[in-house]
C-alpha cells in the first residue's frame, strides 16, 4: 500500500512528491498530462508585483509580509522552500540562481519586457538587466517565435544598449518546420553547437553578451551552453519563446530524474475522474481506461490538479464551477458577471482566477466554516484558493512552496 | 488644409458604401470614400455570413424577399469567391408546427424562390446533427458570405474604375455652402493616421453611413432617425454543419445558424438600442441564443465558443416606434433636397447584405437624377476581382497549404494564416493595427484568438517597420485582392521598400488582445476559459506584454484606453464585435 497519492505531475506534485518522498513516505504521482512548465519562461517566478499596484516588487522577502493574510505564502515558509528547490536543482544538474542581494533578478521577455522572476537556470542568469554590457540579441532567420528586433527595440526603449542580428536556420538544420523544441533537439549534436558558435562569432562585438531564443540543446543542453560561450568568449543567456518551452522541459526532465531516482512513480495519461470516501476518509481515487475505471488507493491523497489551466477547476455557461476530482468547494462566485474585468491587462486581473480551493495552515481542504472536507486530503499548488499567481508572476514560487509544505504535512500526519 | 475636389462623397465604407462607390466610379463619376476606420469595420463586418435567399422574409416582407433572390443570384455571379455555396434548409421543428410551413411554402413558389421539400431522412444524411424530431424541411438557396473579402473586391473593383477609397477618415462634419446653409458641398474629414483635417468638396454628397447614418446627417442639421437593431451573434469553435439553418417560423430571435469559413455561427438577436457604439452583449442574450440553438442542432449550447459579438442593423422607417424585430428590412434613399429642403446630399438607409448591390444601384440612380446625368448602372454584370476562382470553400486554405508545403510558414495555426499573407495584406490593404489583419486575412479568429499569432504578427510588422523605410503607392491593378485569402497565392514575397503605417508593435500587440477579449467575455466557460488562461500565462508571465514601454500610449484602436477612460465591464462588451 502506497503511503500517498498526489494527483498531478506540474511543478507543485512533482516537488510535494519529492518532499514526501525525501522524509520516508512511498509515494506515486498519477497525472492526466503534463504541467505548465511546458509553457513557461523555465524560471521561478516568486512574486513580481502586488495586485492593484503597477509598481514591481522588489524584493519577494520583504513584500512576503505585506500579502494578504489568506494569501498560500501566508500559510508556509516559502523562502526555505526555494532554498531547497535551488539547492535540489543543483543536486540534479540545472542549477537555479537569483541575483546576489534578496531581489528579484530581470531578464529579457521574448517581448522584449523586463520580467521580475526571482531563481533563473544558468542558462538565463547573464540576460541580467542590472548589468551593463551590452546585448546582441540573435534571431534565427525562419523561426517563427523569436523577433530579435522586437526585443532590441524594447530593450533600448528601457535604456539598455542591445542590437538585433540573424543566423540562419541552415545552421542548426535543414528542416523548415521546426519548433523550438525540435531546435533544441538539433542543438544536442556538438557538431550543430560549433557550427552556430562560428557564425555567432561572426557578428558578435568586443564586449558584448548574446541573447538567443531558448534552444540550446535538451539533453546536451549543459555542453551546448559551455561550448558556445567557450568558443565565441562571449557570455550567453537564453531568451525564453513561445510555447512549447525548452528551459521548462528541461526541468520538468529533470526532476522527473529525482523522482525516479527516490523510487517515486510517474503515471501520467491517468485522468482521476472519481473517487470513493469512507465517511471522513477517502479509500481510493479512479482513473480513466478503456475499460472500467482504475482504482488507486493510498493511505493519503494531495490533489495538486492545477487551477483553470491545469484542468483542476472546471466551468459551464450557467456560471458553475467545480474542482475536477473530489468537488470540493470553491470560493469562486457563482455569477460569470463578476468573473472579469473590462480590460485584459487590468493590472487587478480577473477575480475569476483568485478563487480556488480553500485550505487551513496544513493545506488540507476546508469547507465554509473552516473544517477539513476529509481527514486524508491535501493540497497543493495552481488549485488553491486566494492569489493569481500569473498576475502576481508567482506562479512556480508559489507550486514550489505550497507543494513542498502540503508534501511535508501529508507525510508527518 | 489638404482638399480634394470630387463628383461624389459617398460616405461609409461598409457593404453599401463601398457598392456605392463601386457603381458610381463604373458610371463615370470622379468618386471618393471616407470611412472613419477599416472597410468593413461597422455592421458589414459583424453580420453571420448569412447570403439570403429571401426564404426568411417571404411571408413577412415579401418585397425584401424579392430583392433578396433576385440579388442572391447576381452575386453569385459578381463576387463567386465571396461566396461559399451551402444551400439552406428551411427547418420545421416540433415547436414550429403550424400553418406556416404551408404559407412559407406557397409564397416561396410565387415569388419564385427555389424550394424543395426533402424527407427528413435525407436531410439528417446531409445534416446528421440537425434536430432528428423535425417534422420538415425545405431547401433553399441560401449561402455563407465572406463580407470581408466582398468588400475588399468591390473596393478594388471600384479603385480600379477610378474610386478613391480612404480608411482611416471620419467625416467631422458636413459642410455647408457659403452664403447657403441648405446646400451641402463636401465634408471636412479627419485623417486619423496623419492627425489632420482634408476637406473634401462633392456636387453630391452620399450618407452611406448605416447605423451612423443619423449622427453624419445632424451634421448638416438634418435628421434621420435610423432605429439601430442589434443582433448578437455566437460563434461555435467548429463547423457542425455544412448548410445554413433556418427555423421555419416567422422571423424571431436565435433561429438562424450559419456554417461560415471554420466556424458556426448562431443568429441573432434584435434588440433596439440607442447608440451603435455602446453595444453591450447581455447575458439573457447568450442564454436565449444557446437555448434556441439547441433546437435546430441539439447540443449546441454544450459547444465551445469562440466569440460573441454585436453588429447593429441600420434600420429605418419614416415615423415608426415599435419594436426594432418588427420594422421593415427594406432600404429607402432619402433625398433630402425633397424631404428637409437641404440639396447636395442622399442619405441610403436599411437594408441588409446580400442587397447591398441594389441599394448602390438606387442610390447612383438617385445621384444621377440629380446631378443631371443619364448613365445606366453596369454592376448587375460587372464581376469585381477574383471572381474567375468561383466559389470558395471550407478546405482551401489547408490544401493549399498542403500542397504547397507551407507548414513552416503559419503564422496563425488556427486560420492557416501564412507569413506572407500576412505581409502582403499589410503591404497592399491600408494597414494601421492588428485588427485589420484579422478582417483581411482572418488573423486570430480560431480557437486561441490570438493567443500565439497576436505576439507573431506583431514582430512580424516590427521586421517590416525596420527593414522599409520608403513608402510605396498602393495601386489597385498591380495586386490582387483575392490573393488576399489564399497561402498558395501568397506563396512568395515581393521585394521593395515600402511603408507601414502601423504603430509601435507594443500598441499593435495590446489593442488586438483588447480587442479580442471583448468578443470573448460573454461566452469564457469551460474549455475556452482554460484557452484564455494559457492566453494569459503567455502575455503576462512570459511576456511581461503588460509593462511594456509605451503601454499608455495612443493609437488608433485606443479610445478604450484613452479618450474615453476605463469604465465597467458593461461598458466594454460594447465596442465589440
Amino acid at each position: 500500500m502506497l503511503d500517498l497519492i498526489v494527483i498531478g505531475a506540474g511543478l507543485s506534485g512533482m516537488l510535494a512528491a519529492h518532499t514526501a518522498a525525501r522524509a520516508g513516505a512511498r509515494v506515486a504521482i498519477v497525472s492526466k498530462g503534463l504541467g505548465a512548465l511546458h509553457w513557461s519562461a523555465g524560471t521561478i517566478d516568486a512574486l513580481g508585483y502586488f495586485p492593484d499596484e503597477k509598481t514591481p516588487v522588489s524584493s519577494p522577502l520583504a513584500a512576503l509580509p505585506m500579502l494578504a493574510p489568506n494569501h498560500p505564502y501566508t500559510l508556509c515558509d516559502a523562502p526555505a522552500a526555494w532554498r531547497e528547490f535551488a539547492a535540489l536543482t543543483h543536486a540534479c544538474g540545472l542549477p537555479y540562481a537569483g541575483a546576489n542581494a534578496d531581489a528579484n533578478l530581470w531578464l529579457p521577455s521574448p517581448a522584449g519586457a523586463a520580467r521580475p522572476t526571482w531563481l533563473a537556470p544558468r542558462a538565463q542568469l547573464a540576460g541580467d538587466l542590472a548589468r551593463a554590457e551590452p546585448m546582441l540579441i540573435v534571431g534565427v532567420r525562419g523561426m517563427r517565435d523569436f523577433f530579435p528586433e522586437l526585443i532590441a527595440e524594447n530593450l533600448r526603449k528601457q535604456n539598455h544598449a542591445a542590437r538585433a542580428a540573424f543566423v540562419p536556420l541552415e545552421v542548426i538544420t535543414a528542416r523548415h518546420d521546426s519548433n523550438s523544441v525540435q531546435l533544441a533537439h538539433a542543438l544536442d549534436d556538438p557538431a550543430r553547437q560549433l557550427k552556430l558558435a562560428r557564425e555567432l562569432k561572426k557578428i558578435v562585438q568586443r564586449g558584448e553578451r548574446i541573447g538567443l531564443p531558448a534552444i540550446l540543446g535538451l539533453d546536451n543542453h549543459p555542453n551546448a551552453f559551455q561550448t558556445l560561450e567557450a568558443e565565441t568568449g562571449a557570455a550567453i543567456f537564453e531568451i525564453p519563446t513561445l510555447p512549447p518551452s525548452v528551459p521548462g522541459i528541461r526541468l520538468n526532465d529533470a526532476l522527473r530524474r529525482e523522482l525516479h531516482r527516490l523510487g517515486v512513480r510517474v503515471d501520467v495519461n491517468m485522468d482521476v475522474r472519481g473517487f470513493h470516501a469512507d465517511g471522513a476518509r477517502i479509500a481510493f481515487v479512479e482513473s480513466e481506461t478503456s475499460g472500467q475505471p482504475l482504482k488507486h488507493r493510498a493511505e493519503k491523497f494531495l490533489l495538486a490538479t492545477g487551477g483553470i489551466l491545469g484542468g483542476g477547476i472546471q466551468s459551464d455557461p450557467t456560471g458553475k464551477t467545480w474542482e475536477a476530482v473530489f468537488d470540493l468547494p470553491l470560493t469562486i462566485a457563482p455569477n460569470r458577471g463578476d468573473w472579469f474585468r473590462a480590460r485584459f491587462f487590468d493590472p487587478a486581473g480577473h477575480p475569476i482566477f483568485r478563487g480556488g480551493v480553500a485550505v487551513n495552515r496544513v493545506f488540507q481542504p476546508v469547507n465554509a466554516h473552516g473544517a477539513p472536507v476529509y481527514a486524508n486530503l491535501w493540497a497543493a499548488g495552481g488549485v488553491l484558493a486566494h492569489a493569481d499567481p500569473i498576475l502576481e508572476r508567482s506562479l512556480e514560487g508559489v507550486a514550489i512552496a505550497t507543494g513542498v509544505a502540503a508534501g511535508k504535512f501529508a507525510s508527518q500526519a | 488644409m489638404p482638399k480634394i475636389e470630387t463628383d461624389l462623397l459617398v460616405i461609409g465604407g461598409g457593404a453599401t458604401g463601398v457598392g456605392v462607390a463601386w457603381d458610381a466610379a463604373l458610371r463615370g463619376f470622379r468618386t471618393v470614400l471616407v470611412e472613419k476606420r477599416d472597410l468593413t469595420h461597422g455592421t458589414t463586418g459583424r453580420y453571420h455570413g448569412l447570403l439570403h435567399s429571401g426564404g426568411r422574409y417571404v411571408v413577412k416582407d415579401p418585397h425584401s424577399a424579392e430583392e433578396c433572390i433576385r440579388e442572391n443570384r447576381i452575386l453569385r455571379k459578381t463576387h463567386a469567391h465571396c461566396i461559399e455555396d451551402t444551400g439552406g434548409f428551411f427547418v420545421v421543428t416540433p415547436e414550429d408546427v403550424n400553418a406556416y410551413p404551408d404559407q412559407f411554402q406557397a409564397a416561396c413558389k410565387n415569388l419564385g424562390i427555389p424550394c424543395e421539400e426533402i424527407s427528413l431522412r435525407a436531410a439528417l444524411q446531409r445534416e446528421p446533427l440537425m434536430n432528428p424530431r423535425a417534422a420538415r424541411v425545405f431547401v433553399v438557396p441560401d449561402g455563407a458570405a465572406d463580407s470581408f473579402q466582398a468588400t475588399h473586391s468591390t473596393a478594388q473593383a471600384a479603385q480600379i474604375a477610378g474610386a478613391q477609397i480612404l480608411n482611416y477618415h471620419e467625416v467631422v462634419a458636413l459642410i455647408p455652402a457659403e452664403g447657403d446653409p441648405a446646400r451641402v458641398v463636401g465634408a471636412r474629414v479627419r485623417d486619423v493616421a496623419r492627425g489632420e483635417d482634408v476637406e473634401i468638396r462633392a456636387a453630391l454628397t452620399i450618407n452611406a453611413a448605416g447605423a451612423w447614418a443619423g449622427v453624419i446627417a445632424r451634421t448638416a442639421g438634418v435628421t434621420v432617425n435610423v432605429i439601430p437593431g442589434k443582433g448578437t451573434m455566437l460563434a461555435a469553435n467548429h463547423r457542425l454543419i455544412n448548410t445554413v439553418l433556418n427555423r421555419c417560423k416567422m422571423p424571431d430571435d436565435g433561429d438562424i445558424i450559419v456554417p461560415i469559413h471554420t466556424v458556426t455561427v448562431i443568429g441573432t438577436t434584435d434588440e433596439k438600442v440607442q447608440d451603435p457604439e455602446h453595444l453591450t452583449i447581455e447575458p439573457w442574450e447568450v442564454e436565449l441564443l444557446l437555448r434556441e440553438g439547441d433546437k435546430l442542432i441539439p447540443g449546441i449550447s454544450q459547444a465551445r465558443f469562440v466569440r460573441a459579438w454585436a453588429g447593429v442593423r441600420p434600420l429605418y422607417q419614416e415615423h415608426y416606434a415599435g419594436a426594432s424585430r418588427d420594422a421593415t428590412r427594406d432600404f429607402v434613399v432619402l433625398d433630402h433636397a425633397a424631404r428637409d429642403g437641404v440639396a447636395g446630399l442622399l442619405t441610403i438607409i436599411g437594408g441588409k447584405w446580400t442587397t447591398f448591390r441594389l441599394m448602390a444601384e438606387k442610390t447612383v440612380d438617385k445621384a444621377c437624377e440629380q446631378l443631371g446625368a443619364r448613365k445606366p448602372c453596369s454592376t448587375a454584370e460587372t464581376p469585381v476581382p477574383g471572381v474567375e476562382h468561383g466559389h470558395y470553400w471550407l478546405g482551401h486554405r489547408l490544401r493549399e497549404v498542403e500542397q504547397n508545403h507551407l507548414q513552416s510558414e503559419l503564422v496563425c495555426e488556427c486560420e492557416l494564416v501564412t507569413r506572407a499573407m500576412l505581409e502582403n495584406a499589410a503591404r497592399n490593404n491600408p494597414t494601421l493595427t492588428l485588427d485589420d489583419l484579422r478582417r483581411d486575412v482572418r488573423l486570430g479568429m480560431g480557437p486561441c484568438q490570438g493567443g500565439f499569432c497576436t505576439y507573431r504578427a506583431a514582430g512580424i510588422l516590427h521586421e517590416l517597420q525596420v527593414q522599409n523605410s520608403q513608402s510605396k503607392i498602393q495601386d489597385p491593378n498591380t495586386w490582387h485582392v483575392a490573393d488576399l485569402q489564399s497561402p498558395a497565392r501568397n506563396a512568395k514575397l515581393e521585394i521593395g521598400n515600402w511603408k507601414l503605417g502601423v504603430g509601435t508593435p507594443n500598441l499593435l500587440l495590446r489593442d488586438f488582445l483588447q480587442e479580442r477579449w471583448k468578443g470573448l467575455l460573454p461566452i469564457l466557460w469551460g474549455r475556452q476559459l482554460k484557452q484564455e488562461r494559457l492566453d494569459e500565462l503567455i502575455y503576462l508571465a512570459l511576456m511581461n506584454a503588460d509593462h511594456l514601454p509605451d503601454e499608455d500610449a495612443v493609437s488608433p484602436m485606443s479610445d478604450f484606453y484613452s479618450r474615453r477612460g476605463i469604465s465597467t465591464t458593461a461598458d466594454t462588451e460594447a465596442r465589440d464585435a
